[in-house]
């Protein structure tokens, strides 16, 4: 083999390439074709998921919303731990949606012919973005151990041993989104149960790209 | 301009260009199926990107730019993400004469896996260091300075030759 201290990578390069150039050959008909696919495709990829997953979370507000409305037209005060619970699910649930929506938004919008460091800061951020959607859907997770409870017979009509499971039961709920709240972030995907949570939740992506922001920001500096 | 047109100036653009494609689907693509689908989703996004293009840029420097735009979100995609593309049956930037070159030189396999153990910019920037492209044009695509672009070409090119020298050993 050739010493390297005189091997010029350029020639290298340049003396493979220029053979393969002269036989490559464009497919046109398969060219044309794509292109007269490509509006209907994109389309249909937009419709698929992300639209559905809109509708579907609409769907899911306005049945929040319903139930809301009736526990307010029969108001009592039994129902106030239903209320407290299912509104608060309700608003998270619509800020949720509308960072979601935003983000896809944007997604959309982007266009690919920035420089390298600039688009790809800027799929870094809206995949970021995910995580800050992520981070405020597991705020709703301690209203679920609570919007059952009825001032009717909690706590006054229940044992002590209930009470006590109650709160031990909220707790836990409190605990997992405080926790995984702090650790949902930026710089914090190290944690192997985060990035299980990630990976769980469709968000090998948001891994991925979590990882790569070290390669940038070790660009830039 | 009518749509035909445009389609046909842009069919010319690719086959002027088709080389650019290729390499750069080699550096990011492993297999031949990943590489199908790189170059398919390379040209999808040339076409969305192609009613805004700026002819104050050459051709090829914005064509540099979408595709190594793609191929780093390529390379860290999962593998499925495609299926919302229509399969294609055959390659888009085929050789015409359907053989793949059999007996690639030894020297050029070795710089090849090693531009694949390179990371992903780290990749971009030797490409077109190899393409013979001017810091300024290296520096405008990547989109960091013509110093900074000097500094990273040098020390790829110093982590490449150590490698080569171990082989030699």
């Amino acid at each position: 083999m050739k010493n390297m201290e005189e091997t010029n990578f350029v020639l290298l390069w340049k003396e493979h390439y220029q053979k393969i150039d002269q036989s490559l050959a464009i497919n046109k008909r398969l060219l044309k074709e794509m292109l007269m696919r490509k509006a209907h495709s994109s389309i249909r990829s937009l419709i698929g998921g992300r639209v559905i997953g809109i509708v579907a979370g609409v769907i899911w507000l306005a049945i929040l919303g319903v139930v809301l409305a009736i526990a307010f037209a029969h108001y009592s005060t039994a129902a106030n731990y239903f209320i407290v619970s299912i509104g608060a699910i309700f608003l998270i649930n619509v800020k949720a949606l509308y960072d979601y929506v935003r983000h896809l938004v944007l997604v959309s919008s982007l266009r690919l012919d920035g420089s390298v460091v600039e688009i790809q800061n800027k799929l870094r951020d809206l995949r970021v973005s995910l995580i800050r959607h992520c981070r405020i859907m597991v705020l709703q997770l301690p209203f679920w151990s609570t919007f059952y409870l009825s001032s009717k017979w909690f706590p006054g009509t229940v044992g002590a041993g209930y009470v006590v499971f109650q709160l031990l039961f909220t707790a836990a709920f409190v605990w997992v989104a405080l926790w995984l709240y702090k650790r949902l972030t930026f710089k914090g995907p190290e944690n192997r149960w985060v990035r299980f949570f990630l990976s769980g939740t469709g968000g090998k992506a948001i891994l991925s790209a979590l990882d790569f922001c070290r390669e940038l920001e070790d660009l830039e500096n | 301009m009518t749509s035909t047109t445009r389609s046909d100036q842009f069919i010319s653009v690719i086959e002027t260009h088709r080389g650019i494609l290729h390499k750069i689907a080699n550096v990011y693509a492993t297999t031949p199926e990943d590489r199908k689908d790189l170059i398919q989703e390379i040209v999808l996004q040339l076409w969305k990107a192609f009613d805004n293009y700026d002819p104050r840029f050459k051709y090829s420097t914005w064509i540099y730019k979408v595709s190594l735009n793609v191929s780093l979100a390529f390379s860290r995609k999962e593998h499925n993400r495609l299926k919302h593309v229509d399969p294609l049956r055959d390659d888009l930037v085929q050789f015409a004469d359907q053989d793949e070159p059999a007996a690639m030189e030894t020297r050029f396999r070795f710089l090849q896996q090693f531009i694949a153990e390179l990371r992903a910019i780290d990749r971009a920037i030797l490409l077109l260091y190899l393409e013979e492209k001017s810091q300024r044009e290296m520096a405008e695509i990547i989109g960091i300075t013509e110093t900074n672009i000097s500094t990273r070409v040098g020390r790829i090119k110093a982590q490449l030759k150590k490698k080569f020298d171990q082989i030699q050993k």
